[in-house]
């Protein structure tokens, strides 16, 4: 990085810290510190609901899953909107009016502690883990790209986040977010920006989605439907499994989530809180779809240029260390004959001045691309059986290589300070709901002396700083989770989220469930039954997109608690 | 906090905000498929 690289990142860090602190000096207690004092506009509440959900992931892996698999990625978040709306309807009006701290409070008042303390339980495990993935993200690829070492930058990242998140809780995450995502999304148009006009003279934006439709790049809706096959369960992101699977993955992420019911129960009314939320269904389908477009248009740059065999270099450094040094050579020299074919081929493509001659090309671009792909893919397959430490998929590298590699002075250290922000805008609001939770659902629960409201408040730092811990070590043993971050963190959610969506369910919409007993032994089976269908379906045993399970979690718990609730019901009556 | 009744932004019910969040969703579909359509 270069100097100026390096000062508009510590001054754009600096600056949001600075703000933040500055905002949030008044929080003193524990309804501030968790909930801000129930005191925020919608809109504040809309930047902190779409700050906490847009990681550094987001906006690092979506290109790179855009480049490498398309824009079809954006139909996962489908159901979000429908979600939004469901939640405003029934979720956000009981919250409200039970005052309710934690969304698991309120199954308290419906069953009983024990189903309370279970469902409390899987967030924080759940959402434990998440988080130090979501702190490893961006701490690996930063180390990769700049030659960090990954456990100081994990150290380093996850440091700042604890003293950022211990200052000023609820409200200084809400007030840093509105600035993060300025800072963010600015940084974003620059680069989308930038892409389009590094592209070759005469080459113009229309051109470029040309290019990258035509290979496969713009798929944005896929209906799951194979000719003759019927519909692709295996297919992780289609029409359906994105409005079906991703409705119930973000009803539950929205509904049950404390690191999201958090963020709106800090506004200071339910009109604000339910604005908040429908804005965030209003923006976050073209949001996601603009992030994904930048890998498209990444895609196409590296059509008119050079690509790297592989974008994470360290791993193929590793490589040229291994039995199979010769055949990555062979493979080196034949991608880069492939790219240069593709060159003059998309070029020839751009420049076709008749539909014939245009279809031509990109028959021919798409043959090279398909043998440019198998090449990829059969490096990743050595590095697979070379066991090489680390991540053996390159998504998550493709956009910062390419920042690095090819934007000018400054906007390097703009586009490093977004992930740092990113990072820190949702890690800080899951940390302060995980201690939140541990405090409300755990700590005054189980101890029984009194204590004052300046000393919960106290305590709830020591909890801010165990979690933010207790992340940073999950950070450090973090290697090969996956072949995508963004995927993994969400895969993680589906096998929770779920069930606990299921115990929501029945607390809103079954009234004649009553035992508590009924929901928690449901629960814990769904449950089981869920890691019964997981592990198969990941060791590719059976064939199961990974968001069908959240569907199948919040039904089976359903439908298991209709089940037991007569024999409970049943036990019960004798006593 | 003031969970009273609040006047409701732009529209005169809550049921024609959802119905138009969900109108919105509906377009985008519609607007991307025509996307895929038109870039294959």
């Amino acid at each position: 990085m270069s100097q100026l690289d390096w000062i508009i990142l510590a001054v754009t860090l600096i600056g949001i810290i600075a703000y933040g602190l500055y905002k949030s000096r008044t929080t003193h207690n524990l309804d501030g510190y968790i909930l801000a004092n129930r005191s925020l506009p919608w809109g504040l509440v809309l930047l902190s609901i779409m700050g906490t959900q847009a990681s550094a992931i987001t906006f690092v892996s979506a290109p790179g899953q855009a480049y490498t698999d398309g824009m079809r990625f954006v139909q996962y978040y489908f159901g979000l909107p429908i979600a939004m709306v469901v939640i405003c309807m029934f979720f956000v009006p009981i919250f409200r009016k039970l005052k309710v701290y934690t969304a698991y409070e309120f199954l308290e008042n419906r069953f009983d502690g024990k189903t309370r303390t279970l469902t409390s339980f899987l967030f924080l495990l759940q959402r434990g883990v998440s988080t130090g993935i979501s702190v490893f993200a961006p701490s690996i690829i930063l180390s990769s790209l700049l030659g960090w070492n990954i456990y100081w930058t994990n150290l380093f990242m996850g440091g700042l986040l604890i003293i950022y998140t211990l200052s000023g809780g609820a409200k200084a995450v809400a007030y840093t977010q509105q600035l993060q995502l300025i800072v963010i999304f600015a940084g974003m148009f620059l680069a989308a920006y930038m892409v389009v006009h590094m592209l070759p003279k005469g080459v113009g934006f229309i051109d470029s989605l040309e290019v990258s439709g035509k290979l496969g790049r713009l798929n944005v809706i896929t209906t799951g439907f194979e000719k003759g096959n019927g519909f692709d369960w295996g297919d992780k992101y289609n029409l359906w499994s994105g409005i079906i699977g991703g409705f119930f993955l973000a009803l539950a992420y929205f509904g049950t989530d404390q690191s999201q019911v958090g963020r709106y129960l800090t506004a200071k009314s339910l009109t604000e809180s339910r604005m908040g939320l429908l804005m965030n269904g209003l923006v976050k389908v073209p949001m996601q779809f603009a992030i994904l477009l930048i890998g498209a248009l990444v895609f196409t740059f590296y059509q008119f240029n050079n690509a790297p065999l592989f974008f994470n270099q360290t791993q193929v450094n590793k490589l040229e260390h291994t039995a199979h040094k010769d055949s990555l050579l062979i493979a080196q020299k034949a991608y880069k004959d492939l790219s240069e074919q593709k060159k003059s081929t998309v070029t020839l493509f751009a420049n076709a001045e008749n539909k014939e001659e245009k279809a031509n090309k990109a028959v021919e671009l798409s043959q090279l691309q398909h043998q440019s792909d198998s090449i990829r893919r059969q490096v990743r397959t050595w590095m697979q059986a070379e066991k090489i430490e680390g991540d053996t998929s390159d998504t998550n590298y493709i956009f910062l290589r390419f920042v690095v590699d090819n934007l000018p002075k400054g906007m390097v250290g703009l586009l490093i300070a977004i992930i740092f922000l990113a990072s820190w805008g949702s890690i800080a609001a899951a940390i302060n709901s995980l201690a939140s939770s541990t405090m409300v659902d755990f700590h005054r629960r189980f101890t029984k002396k009194d204590i004052s409201n300046e000393e919960e408040y106290r305590m709830s730092k020591w909890y801010t700083l165990l979690w933010g811990i207790f992340c940073v070590i999950v950070a450090m043993y973090s290697y090969n989770v996956g072949n995508s971050l963004i995927e993994t963190v969400n895969e993680l959610g589906s096998i929770f989220y779920g069930p606990v969506l299921g115990v929501f369910l029945i607390a809103l919409f079954l009234r004649n469930i009553t035992s508590g007993s009924a929901v928690f032994y449901a629960t814990v089976l769904t449950q089981l039954m869920i890691f019964a269908i997981y592990i198969p379906a990941k060791l590719k045993l059976i064939e199961m997109g990974f968001l069908w399970l959240n569907p199948i979690g919040a039904f089976g718990v359903v439908i298991f608690a209709l089940l037991l609730q007569p024999i409970m019901v049943k036990r019960k009556i004798p006593q | 906090m003031q969970d009273g009744n609040d006047k409701i932004p732009l529209f005169r019910t809550w049921g024609q905000w959802y119905f138009f969040v969900i109108a919105f969703l509906i377009l985008l579909i519609i607007l991307f498929s025509l996307f895929t359509n038109l870039f294959s």
